[in-house]
C-alpha cells in the first residue's frame, strides 16, 4: 500500500509585493524519505519551508502537512514537525539545556523528569553533553548548529525540515549532520534545504529542484543522476568496430547507437530498452569481433551538479 | 528512579492560547533568572526613593501633614514620569527585537500561538515591572515618609492613586508592544511613546480637551486620590477612556503580529 505523502502542496504560490517568490508549486513529498530541496539563491526555497509552517501565508493554493491544511490548522501542523531555520537564533541568556527545555515544552506536558531525560538524550545525541549548562551566547557556529538540530528533533517530529543544515559547518560538522539524518529517516522523514550537491547525492533519495520561485525537476535521486535520455550504456573501444557496430545496431533492445571518435578511441552511447539483456548481452556482442579492444564499459550516470546546472541555466534562458 | 520511566505526555490543546503557559515561563526567566530583575530593583528604588532623598522636602514649619502630601506629590510625579519612561526603554524591543533577531521565527516555528506569544509578554512585562518599579518604590516609600513625617499615607486612597498611576503605566506597555508590532525601528518606538509621554506634559496647555481623550490626566488625577481630595466629576472620562486605549492598542499588536511575515 502506497502511505499519503507527508507534504502535498498544489499551486502554492506567494508573492511580496510585485516580486513572486514562489509561482504555484505543485510539490509531494512521500514518508520516510529524505528529501532534498535543492536552488539557487532566491529560489523560493526557504520560502516554502515558511509557507509549511505558517510563517507566512500563501497567495495563491493550498497546501498540507499530514493531512492538516497549513493555514486552517497551523498548529496541528507544527506539532508533528522539527525546524532548523537557516541561520538558527536562540535567546542568548539560556543555556543549551534551557533552549531544548523550553522547546520540549511545547510539545510535551511532563512528566518533568520526562521531559530532562529527554532533553539529556538529545543533548548526548548532538554532542553538546558537556556544554549543556553554559549560556549559547559563548557557543561557536558550530555548536549553535548542533543545537539548532537538536532543538529540531526533541519531540521526536515525524516530519524534519532543515532549511540548509550544515551551511555552516565544517567536514566535520557536515558528516554528523548528514549521519543524523540517515538516522532520523528510519522514523522520520526529512524534507531539507541545501545548496551542497554532493551531501544530496550522498544522503537523499528523492529530489526537487527549484529555480526562480518554480519547480524545474522532481524525481528520485537514481533517476535524476540516469538522466532525462533514457537508459544509455557508454563505451569506449579501440580498433575497427565497424562490423560490431551494426550487430548491436540489430539487437530488439537497442533504441539507439551513437558513435563519437577522437584520438583514436571511439565513445559509443547505447540507448537501450531492456537494461538487463544491456547488461548480459552488450559487452559479449563487441568482444566477438577480435579486432576490438574494450577500454570502459558502464551505464552513463550524471554528477548532481551537472543535472542541477543544466536543469537551472535551461530555466533561467530568457527569465534572467 | 521510576518516574523517568513515565511517557511522555504529547500537549494537546487547542485554541488562540497554545504555548501560552511556557512562554511565560520564558518571560519571567528573562528577568528572574538573569540579572535584570535585580538589576531593576536597584535601578527605581535609586531612581524613585533616592530622588526622594535627594530633593529634600520643605518641613513646611512643622506641619507633617503638608510635608506627607508634598513627599506624596513628588512620588507621583518621579514615578509617573522615570516609571513610564522605563517601561517604555524595557519592553521597546520585547516584540521588534525578536521579529529583527529572527528568535520570533524559531519559536513561532513550534506549537504556539501568536496570540499567545503577544500576551505573554503584555502580562509577564507588566506584571514584573509594575512589582519592581511600583510595588517595592512603594513599600520603601512608606518607610521613607515614616522617617521624614513620622507619618504613613493612609493606605486605602493611597492604593486607588496607585491603581491609576499603574493604568498609565499598563496604557504605555500596550502602547509600545504595539508599536512593536508595528514599526520596524527600535528608535521609531521609543520616539513616538516617550514622545507621546512629553506631549502630555506640554499639549493640554494648548488644547485641553485632550486631558479628557488621553491619559495625560491620570498622573495628577493619582495624586489627588492617593492624598485622598476628591476628583472632579468628569475625571472618570480620562480613567475610563485610557483603559479603552489600552484594550485597543492590545487588539492592533495582535491584530497586526497575527499578519506579521517571519
Amino acid at each position: 500500500m502506497v502511505s499519503e505523502p507527508v507534504i502535498r502542496a498544489r499551486r502554492l504560490g506567494k508573492s511580496y509585493k510585485n516580486v513572486e517568490a514562489l509561482k504555484s508549486l505543485d510539490l509531494e513529498v512521500p514518508s520516510n524519505s529524505i528529501f532534498g530541496f535543492l536552488g539557487p539563491n532566491g529560489a523560493g526555497k526557504t520560502t516554502t519551508i515558511k509557507l509549511l509552517l505558517g510563517l507566512v501565508r500563501p497567495t495563491t493554493g493550498s497546501a498540507e502537512v499530514f493531512g492538516n491544511d497549513i493555514v486552517g490548522d497551523t498548529i496541528g501542523v507544527r506539532r508533528r514537525i522539527g525546524y532548523l531555520p537557516q541561520e538558527p537564533r536562540y535567546y542568548e541568556h539560556m543555556t543549551a539545556r534551557e533552549t531544548l527545555r523550553f522547546t520540549a515544552r511545547f510539545f510535551y506536558k511532563g512528566p518533568s523528569s520526562g521531559i530532562e531525560k529527554r532533553v539529556q538524550e538529545t543533548l548526548d545525541l548532538v554532542g553538546l553533553a558537556d556544554k549543556a549548562d553554559r549560556p549559547i551566547k559563548g557557543f561557536s557556529g558550530g555548536e549553535r548548529q548542533r543545537l539548532g538540530i537538536g532543538q529540531a528533533q526533541v519531540n521526536d517530529p515525524d516530519l524534519l525540515i532543515l532549511d540548509e543544515p550544515a551551511a555552516s559547518l565544517d567536514p566535520m560538522g557536515r558528516r554528523d549532520v548528514l549521519a543524523i539524518m540517515e538516522r532520523l529517516r528510519e522514523r522520520s522523514t526529512v524534507f531539507y534545504s541545501t545548496h551542497i550537491l554532493d551531501d544530496v547525492q550522498r544522503v537523499s533519495d528523492t529530489v526537487a529542484i527549484l529555480d526562480l520561485g518554480e519547480l524545474v525537476a522532481k524525481a528520485p535521486i537514481g533517476d535524476l543522476l540516469a538522466g532525462s535520455d533514457g537508459i544509455v550504456y557508454t563505451m569506449e573501444v579501440k580498433g575497427d568496430g565497424g562490423a560490431a557496430e551494426k550487430r548491436v545496431e540489430s539487437q530488439s533492445w537497442v533504441s539507439k547507437l551513437r558513435v563519437t571518435r577522437e584520438a583514436g578511441v571511439a565513445r559509443w552511447l547505447v540507448s537501450v530498452t531492456d537494461p538487463a539483456a544491456a547488461e548480459s548481452q552488450l559487452l559479449r556482442l563487441l568482444l566477438a569481433d577480435e579486432h576490438v579492444a574494450v577500454a570502459s564499459f558502464g551505464r552513463r550516470t550524471y554528477e548532481l551538479e551537472e543535472v542541477f546546472m543544466n536543469l537551472v541555466e535551461e530555466n533561467g534562458d530568457g527569465q534572467r | 528512579m521510576a518516574s523517568a520511566n513515565v511517557p511522555l505526555q504529547a500537549a494537546a490543546g487547542r485554541g488562540w492560547l497554545v504555548g501560552f503557559g511556557n512562554m511565560v515561563d520564558k518571560e519571567y526567566g528573562s528577568w528572574w533568572r538573569t540579572r535584570r530583575g535585580l538589576l531593576h530593583v536597584f535601578l527605581w528604588l535609586l531612581v524613585i526613593n533616592g530622588f526622594l532623598f535627594l530633593v529634600g522636602v520643605d518641613e513646611h514649619g512643622g506641619n507633617p501633614y503638608r510635608a506627607l502630601n508634598e513627599l506624596i506629590q513628588i512620588f507621583f510625579q518621579v514615578g509617573g514620569l522615570f516609571a513610564t519612561i522605563g517601561i517604555i526603554v524595557s519592553t521597546q524591543s520585547s516584540v521588534l527585537g525578536e521579529r529583527q533577531l529572527g528568535t520570533a521565527e524559531w519559536v513561532l516555528s513550534k506549537p504556539v500561538t501568536r496570540e499567545a506569544f503577544l500576551l505573554s509578554k503584555l502580562l509577564v512585562n507588566g506584571v514584573t515591572f509594575i512589582g519592581l518599579a511600583v510595588v517595592i518604590p512603594t513599600v520603601a516609600f512608606f518607610l521613607q515618609t515614616l522617617l521624614h513625617t513620622y507619618l504613613q499615607p493612609s493606605p486605602g486612597p493611597f492604593m486607588l492613586g496607585l491603581a491609576l498611576h499603574v493604568e498609565q503605566l499598563v496604557f504605555y506597555l500596550a502602547l509600545t508592544l504595539a508599536l512593536g508590532a508595528v514599526l520596524s525601528s527600535r528608535g521609531a518606538v521609543s520616539g513616538v511613546a516617550i514622545g507621546l509621554l512629553f506631549a502630555g506634559l506640554i499639549l493640554p496647555n494648548f488644547f485641553p480637551s485632550l486631558m479628557t481623550w488621553t491619559p495625560f490626566a491620570l498622573p495628577a488625577a493619582g495624586y489627588m486620590v492617593a492624598t485622598g481630595r476628591p476628583l472632579s466629576d468628569g475625571a472618570w472620562v480620562p480613567i475610563l477612556v485610557t483603559v479603552l486605549w489600552t484594550l485597543l492598542f492590545v487588539l492592533v499588536a495582535l491584530w497586526r503580529f497575527d499578519r506579521e511575515e517571519l
